[in-house]
């Protein structure tokens, strides 16, 4: 057993001040802004990969298209409604 | 067809997915998910100690509504993803062979064939009231000889299928072995 006595958790945000990031961490509204662009990035990734197994796999079926561009219009007026409020043709069903 | 070359002479006979119903079945989850975030906080003002939290849920702050934007992006895309899977599963019945391509995820994809000449019974089964009604079955496919056995599972029309397989079989030319 250690006779040191205990530590107090530190913030995870200390990391920034060790590897001198403390100068660039954004404010609270930027860290919203900065999830949102994560979890976009995710979608576009996740969205290149499922566009890729439709146009190698779907034998050039006449649905691929309508399909993808039908994610497409949907999911970019939900990223436009995350981030303006303004979701084209759904902004009267959303809040 | 890009997933297999298909031979002289040879030419797809019929495509056969799952029954339309059993994707939107699949496709449930992400309706609740969807419909979760509008419906909690009118279920929370019905509990009445849980009716404070019912607040936490106003989408007209620019927090509350890109957290409902990014929560039905996800769910959008999840159902989407689901159709891509649901859509690139598939049994190709040419006239000489069965093919079944299983999407299990993304860049994970199997292709197995099995050739007429080779098919020695085909079995068909429907069950449930469901299943009778609409009817949406699984059809098994057994070869000859070594243990390859194709199951086609909600697929519609089973019988219409099995039917089709058994022309072919019959048309196909036997193989003599040599």
């Amino acid at each position: 057993m250690p006779d040191q006595p205990l530590q107090p958790f530190t913030s995870p945000f200390a990391l920034f001040d060790r590897l001198r990031f403390s100068g660039s961490l954004p404010a609270d509204g930027e860290m919203v802004i900065w999830a949102l662009y994560a979890v976009f990035a995710f979608w576009a990734v996740y969205t290149i990969v499922a566009i890729y197994h439709w146009l190698k796999y779907s034998n050039a079926s006449w649905i691929a298209f309508p399909s993808m561009a039908i994610h497409l219009y949907v999911s970019f007026a939900l990223m436009s409604y995350a981030l303006s409020g303004n979701a084209f043709f759904f902004s009267k069903y959303l809040p | 067809m890009k997933e297999f070359e298909l031979e002289p002479g040879e030419h797809v006979v019929r495509e056969a997915r799952k029954h339309w119903l059993l994707f939107v079945v699949e496709l449930l989850p992400f309706a609740i998910l969807a419909i979760l975030p509008f419906a909690l906080p009118r279920l929370l003002v019905l509990a009445p100690p849980m009716a404070p939290y019912a607040a936490y849920f106003d989408y007209h702050t620019v927090l509350g509504r890109a957290g409902l934007g990014v929560w039905l992006l996800v769910v959008w895309t999840g159902a989407w993803g689901a159709f891509t899977r649901y859509f690139l599963n598939a049994w190709v019945l040419t006239n000489q062979r069965i093919a079944t391509i299983k999407q299990r995820r993304f860049f994970y994809r199997e292709v197995s064939s099995l050739l007429l000449p080779r098919v020695q019974d085909v079995t068909t089964n429907v069950h449930g009231i469901l299943s009778s009604l609409l009817n949406i079955g699984n059809i098994k496919v057994q070869s000859a000889g070594a243990e390859i056995e194709f199951t086609m599972r909600g697929i519609p029309l089973p019988e219409q299928m099995r039917d089709l397989i058994l022309k072919y079989v019959s048309a196909a030319p036997k193989s003599t072995g040599v």
